[in-house]
Order: C-alpha cells, then sequence, then structure tokens
C-alpha cells in the first residue's frame, strides 16, 4: 500500500531490507564532522562524501541506471532520504547539488551522446562540480528579462555580461549557462542553454559574503568568453524549454532531502527544550511537528501521485520555506542566550532566510498558484 | 504493493456519483432560509454510511481512504453531524455485537446525534429526532442511548440546527469503541474540515473572478491573489495529510495514532481560516447573512469541538533521528 515507516520492526519485505540496507549504510559511512564553510574545504568535503556515496552505489539514486544512476523507485527515493536525513547525513545542498540535481538531470533529458557520455560520470562521482548561471541583477524573480548575450562567430558563442548568485562559482568547473543568443529577442524567446567550462579566458568571479558569513556565492562576469557551439545543451534558441525540462525535477525530487531534514530538526528541538504538556513551547513544538510531519505528506504525495501541473510544486516549495524559517526562529528562542555564539543552528537560522527569496520568492510563488492553479486574473503586464 | 497516490477509476467513478446525489439534495441554497437537521435517507440509499463497512455487514467494501475523500464531499455540502456519526455509530454496534442496530443506523431509520462534553453534561448536535448519540470520554467512544434522557433545547451557532442540552453525571458504561474506529471518526471530521477549507477556497476564488471594483476583477490584486493562494496552500496541506493518516489507518501502520494526530491538530485551523478568509474577501456582503461565507465558519466551529488533537508530542515521530547530534 504505502512505504512502511516502521523503524524497529523485523524486515518482512523487500522495501524493509532496502530501509535497513540503507540505514545500516549510513551509520557506518556518515562522517561525524559537519561540512566546513569555507569554499575549497567545503567542495573537498562534499566531493570525498559523494564519491564515497558512487563507490558503495549509493549516488545518482534518481538518475536513471544507463546513465550510472541507481534508478531507485519513487517509494524507494522515499526511503533513502527518510534515512539520509534520520543518519544527519550531510545536508544535500552543497556544491554538487546543481550538478546532481539540475545541471545532470538537464543532460540526461536534453544533452547529446557526447555531452552525457563526457558529463554525467564526472558529476556522480564528485570529480566536477557544477554551478547555475541563471540570475542576473536585473533578472532575478523575472528571470525571462536576462541580458547576457551569446554572438554566434563560426562554431563558438562570444558570451558578454554578468550573472549573480551563481553558488560555488569560485571552485565550480563548470555552469549551466542562460544566455541570449538571439539578437534583439524578447523574455523566453531567443534564449540558449549552454555548458560554460569556468577555465575559459574572460570568466572573472567575484565571491559574495551571505548574511550568514559565509561566501559560497558569486558574481560571474564574461568578457568576450568564447565558448564552443558543440556547449550548446538541446536547440540554439531553445533555452527556456530546456531551462523548464528540470524544474519539475528541482521542485519534487531534490527538495525531497531537504524537506524530510526538516522533521529532523524539529525531533531535535523537541529534544532540546525537553517542553511540559500545556505550556506555551509544549504547543509551539506540537504545531512545529504537526507541521513538519504534514510536508511530509505533502512530499509523498508530490513524488507518489502521478499527473498534476508542474506548477503543483509551488504549494509545497512555499510550505517548506516559510516553515524551515518558523522552525528556526523556534530555535534561536530555545537556545537562549547562546545565540551569540555563532553555531550550527544559528548559522543554519540565518541560512534560512534565503528559503523565500531564492528559486522565486514567496510572493511570486503565491502569484503562480493564484493565477496558474486557481486561474484567478493575471496581472496587468507593462 | 501499490506506491501511486492517485485516485483509481473506482475511487472517481463513486465520487463523481456522490458528487450528482449531494447537488441534488443538500445544495447550499438549502441552509439560507431553513436551518434544521438534513434528512439522512438520499445519503442511506446511496450507500454512504456502508462504504467502508465489509461486504457481510452490508457494506460497499471500499476503505476508509474513499470514505474520507466522500466526507471531503460532505463536508463541502455542510451535510448535518449525523451523516458523520452514522457510519462512526455503525461500527460501533457492530463491534459490540449489535447488527440489527448497524443495520439500522446504516439505513438511516436510526439517528445517532453528535455530543461535546461541557461542564454540567453534554451538548447534543442535531439530536432533536435521534436515538443515540456518540460520547467521546478519555478518548473513547461511546454510544449513549438517548430514550430516557431530558433534552433541553438551545439556540445553536451552527447552521442554527438543533442543539440541546443533556444532563448527565454518569456515563452508561457499554462497550468502546475499537482504535481503528476512533481512528476513523477522527479522519472523516477532519475530512468533512477539508470539504469546508476546500468550499470556502472555491467561494472566494469564484468571487473575487468576478467581482470588480476600480474597473477590475478584485482578483487580479496581489493583496486578494495572496488571500486566496493561502487558501489553496492550506487546502492541500490539510488534504495530503488526510491521504497520509487515512491510509496509515487502512493499514494498521505503526505511526496510525501518530498521523491522525497531526491531522487533528491543524485540520480546525485550517478550516476556520479558509472560512474567515472567504468572508474577508467578501467584504459586505460576506459578513451578511445573504452569502454563504458565513455557513462555513459555522459548521467549522461545530467540527473543530468535535476533533480531539490527543497529545502529539507524546507519540513517536517515524522521523525520529537514528544517529545522535554531533
Amino acid at each position: 500500500m504505502m512505504v512502511r515507516t516502521s523503524s524497529d520492526q523485523a524486515p518482512d519485505s523487500e522495501d524493509e531490507i532496502f530501509r535497513l540496507n540503507a540505514r545500516n549504510w549510513l551509520l557506518a559511512n556518515v562522517p561525524d564532522k559537519h561540512a566546513p564553510h569555507e569554499e575549497k574545504t567545503a567542495r573537498d568535503f562534499a566531493t570525498s562524501w559523494l564519491s564515497n556515496c558512487h563507490a558503495a552505489g549509493w549516488s545518482g539514486v534518481s538518475w536513471p541506471k544507463e546513465y550510472g544512476g541507481q534508478g531507485f523507485s519513487p517509494a524507494r527515493l522515499i526511503v533513502w532520504y527518510e534515512e539520509y536525513a534520520r543518519a544527519r547525513a550531510p545536508s544535500v545542498l552543497d556544491c554538487t547539488f546543481v550538478g546532481v540535481n539540475h545541471a545532470g538531470p538537464t543532460l540526461i533529458a536534453c544533452g547529446n551522446a557526447e555531452q552525457k557520455s563526457f558529463h554525467l560520470p564526472r558529476i556522480l562521482s564528485g570529480q566536477s562540480v557544477w554551478c547555475q548561471g541563471f540570475s542576473e541583477a536585473g533578472a532575478g524573480s523575472d528571470l525571462a528579462s536576462l541580458r547576457t548575450v551569446g554572438r554566434v562567430e563560426g562554431d563558438h558563442l562570444v558570451v558578454n555580461g554578468q550573472k549573480i548568485w551563481s553558488s560555488y562559482a569560485g571552485v565550480a568547473d563548470y555552469q549551466e549557462l542562460l544566455i541570449r543568443t538571439e539578437q534583439g529577442s524578447k523574455r523566453h524567446k531567443g534564449l540558449s542553454w549552454v555548458i560554460c567550462d569556468m577555465s575559459l579566458p574572460g570568466i572573472t568571479v567575484r565571491p559574495i559574503r551571505n548574511m550568514a558569513g559565509v561566501t559560497h556565492f558569486a558574481e560571474v562576469f564574461y568578457d568576450d568568453v568564447r565558448i564552443p557551439l558543440s556547449s550548446v545543451v538541446g536547440e540554439l534558441n531553445d533555452g527556456w524549454s530546456v531551462a523548464m525540462t528540470t524544474l519539475g525535477f528541482e521542485r519534487k525530487t531534490a527538495a525531497m532531502a531537504l524537506q524530510l531534514e526538516l522533521s529532523v530538526k524539529v525531533e531535535d528541538l523537541i529534544t532540546k527544550a525537553r517542553p511540559k504538556p500545556n505550556t506555551a513551547m509544549g504547543e509551539k513544538l506540537a504545531d512545529l511537528r504537526a507541521e513538519v510531519a504534514v510536508l511530509r505528506a505533502m512530499t509523498y504525495r508530490a513524488v507518489l501521485r502521478g499527473g498534476g501541473t508542474p506548477f503543483d510544486g509551488s504549494l509545497m516549495r512555499l510550505t517548506f520555506a516559510e516553515l524551515a524559517q518558523r522552525v528556526h526562529r523556534t530555535a534561536m528562542g530555545i537556545i537562549g542566550p547562546e545565540v551569540l555564539v555563532d553555531g550550527p543552528w544559528v548559522h543554519d537560522y540565518l541560512e534560512s532566510y534565503s528559503e523565500t527569496i531564492a528559486g522565486g520568492t514567496a510572493e511570486i510563488q503565491r502569484n503562480i498558484i493564484a493565477e496558474r492553479i486557481l486561474g484567478l486574473p493575471r496581472e496587468p503586464r507593462p | 504493493m501499490t506506491f501511486d497516490l492517485s485516485p483509481t477509476e473506482d475511487q472517481r467513478q463513486i465520487l463523481d456519483a456522490a458528487q450528482a446525489m449531494l447537488d441534488a439534495h443538500y445544495p447550499l441554497s438549502r441552509l439560507r432560509d431553513s436551518a434544521g437537521s438534513d434528512a439522512l435517507k438520499p445519503l442511506a440509499d446511496f450507500g454512504a454510511f456502508a462504504l467502508a463497512m465489509p461486504e457481510q455487514s452490508g457494506g460497499a467494501g471500499f476503505t476508509l481512504v474513499e470514505e474520507a475523500l466522500l466526507h471531503v464531499l460532505l463536508g463541502r455540502h455542510l451535510v448535518s453531524v449525523t451523516a458523520l456519526t452514522a457510519p462512526i455509530a455503525a461500527r460501533i454496534a457492530e463491534e459490540s455485537g449489535r447488527s440489527e442496530l448497524a443495520t439500522g443506523i446504516l439505513e438511516g431509520t436510526i439517528i445517532v446525534a453528535a455530543s461535546v462534553a461541557c461542564s454540567d453534561g453534554l451538548l447534543l448536535l442535531d439530536g432533536e429526532n435521534a436515538d443515540f448519540a456518540i460520547v467521546r470520554t478519555g478518548g473513547q467512544l461511546r454510544l449513549l442511548d438517548l430514550a430516557d434522557l431530558a433534552r433541553h433545547p438551545e439556540t445553536a451557532l451552527g447552521q442554527g440546527r438543533p442543539l440541546h442540552r443533556v444532563a448527565l453525571t454518569t456515563h452508561a458504561s457499554n462497550t468502546s469503541a475499537s482504535e481503528g474506529t476512533a481512528n476513523a471518526e477522527q479522519v472523516l471530521i477532519s475530512a468533512q474540515l477539508l470539504g469546508i477549507a476546500e468550499g470556502a477556497r472555491d467561494l472566494a476564488v469564484g468571487y473575487a473572478s468576478t467581482r470588480e471594483q476600480f474597473g477590475r476583477p478584485i482578483g487580479s490584486f496581489q493583496a486578494i491573489k495572496h488571500h486566496c493562494a493561502n487558501m489553496a496552500i492550506r487546502a492541500e496541506q490539510l488534504s495530503a495529510q488526510l491521504d497520509m493518516a487515512a491510509m496509515a489507518v487502512r493499514g494498521g501502520h505503526e505511526d496510525a495514532g501518530f498521523q491522525v494526530a497531526v491531522l487533528c491538530r491543524i485540520a480546525p485551523g485550517i478550516a476556520l481560516e479558509n472560512a474567515r478568509t472567504c468572508i474577508q474577501i467578501h467584504g459586505g456582503i460576506g459578513f451578511s447573512a445573504e452569502a454563504d461565507a458565513h455557513l462555513f465558519l459555522k459548521q467549522a466551529h461545530v467540527l473543530a469541538q468535535l476533533c480531539d488533537p490527543g497529545e502529539l508530542l507524546s507519540l513517536k515521530s517515524p522521523m525520529t533521528p537514528t544517529r545522535k547530534e554531533s
């Protein structure tokens, strides 16, 4: 019927055996240390964890087998990420995230044979790290207004412009780059999705420190950067549809790990606070426990139910973003004066401010829900 | 094991048929003038109360999952709580070996009221013509025979539906419902609360799409749009948890009690919040008794009283960490 969630029964099915195998491997292999913040050591930490997973057959869990992934069914993906969260394995939102959860799946869907055979094994083994090059200073929530251009010159694109909020650009080997390749084109038309080698001449990376005090994202400048036309993924000038291919993937599969991780954080807060029943803190934590359980139910639904529209993900995405912030705000209340000392909870609290901004602000998500799901009249366009 | 949460063809058919029956016999417009209890016959004839009963007990052999989806529709139509108590009372009767009583309840000839404990006894919901009431004490559900009890009428919040106060000092100790039945009751109450949350959302969205101010439909303004989006998010949250809890109870999973406690903790708040927002989006007419918005709010308050959230923090979470925090 449904995925079993029992934790201490004797294995009575293949799924239970799968769960126990995942749990045992994770408990034996999850590193004790927290991921470091400094970019280069963070890269080493993340790629070595990914390569350990890869060697043991636990990387690319949602990728098809023919591309080196594990091809787990949706139900098994849930089991894997539940055990992953419960074992406190490193956050999936590290420098390998874009490669494994975004660029890789895009190449699988739209790349040619050469692009796939070169890049996919390198991504899964932790050999190459990818960053994203979508947002621009003038194209945030309104991504389609992006202005970085690629001019075709012989068998190359000559790229000029700048990108921003590119996580781990300073240590990445490749970038998924969305640029305007048809001169004079507007909005979603005339864009291309390009593999950009970050070592090419003309690329400058300026690190940006975030409000949590760490530097993992950056601004990237392109000054006559020559990228071979063979690096275009999908058709030239069809980049918007290539970018949209994996939007649903990102919102469903990739988000799963983070959503389930939030349940463990609430369990930790309950352990930390030891609230008595019928106290304000007891009620607050019971509410949070209920809310993360609901988020888990939404995760099951998103992954296990067919059909739906790409916009349905917005309901879950927004639920997660706002709940993650509430969980961390509550943590600050529980920790007390020690919040003045930087530590994992304080760090995660500050990082949580990005949740309602990155990948489309909460306000834009609400517009999408109202217009695309509920069918309310569109905003008048200027 | 199947891992697809999409509704099956059987589920779709039964829900389409239920929708048609409810539109014909229980349109919302019936509540504008009169405020009586709903007649149960059309529901009983449809087999609504027996949906999840085993076939040998005269049931249709569906499960709590389909029954919950049916009760979402009942919630949208603001059907009397006697339609909520019937399938639960029939289960209690069946469990205690009173098959004739169960049959009478399933056929809609024996009426069972809902009740809420109060300081001096019970408040009886839709109990005017009821023969029994479901009573909840200390998390246990029992059937109370109303034959010899005096009922004092009160003016009701509900849809102005019958409300009586019953002085009661001791409860007759008869067989209490099984844990599965007690969980099923909470699932169906929450399903009706979801129906209210969805009904309020759809009424508000419909109004916002047609009502014009400043030369535009008010639904094109972000302030209204975001209210509507919030209603959709809340309804989706409740709907996902309803599925989760109904399936856990149906399968007798270890975390069934946990999932039901989560469901009961969120369901009343979501229904009330959507009903409030629906009134607000309607503006002046929403405050009047001429629009239907207030009906959702009042029924949400009625059902909220029947929800028993229990002590969620004392239950074991299925997401308990397997490794200590370092």
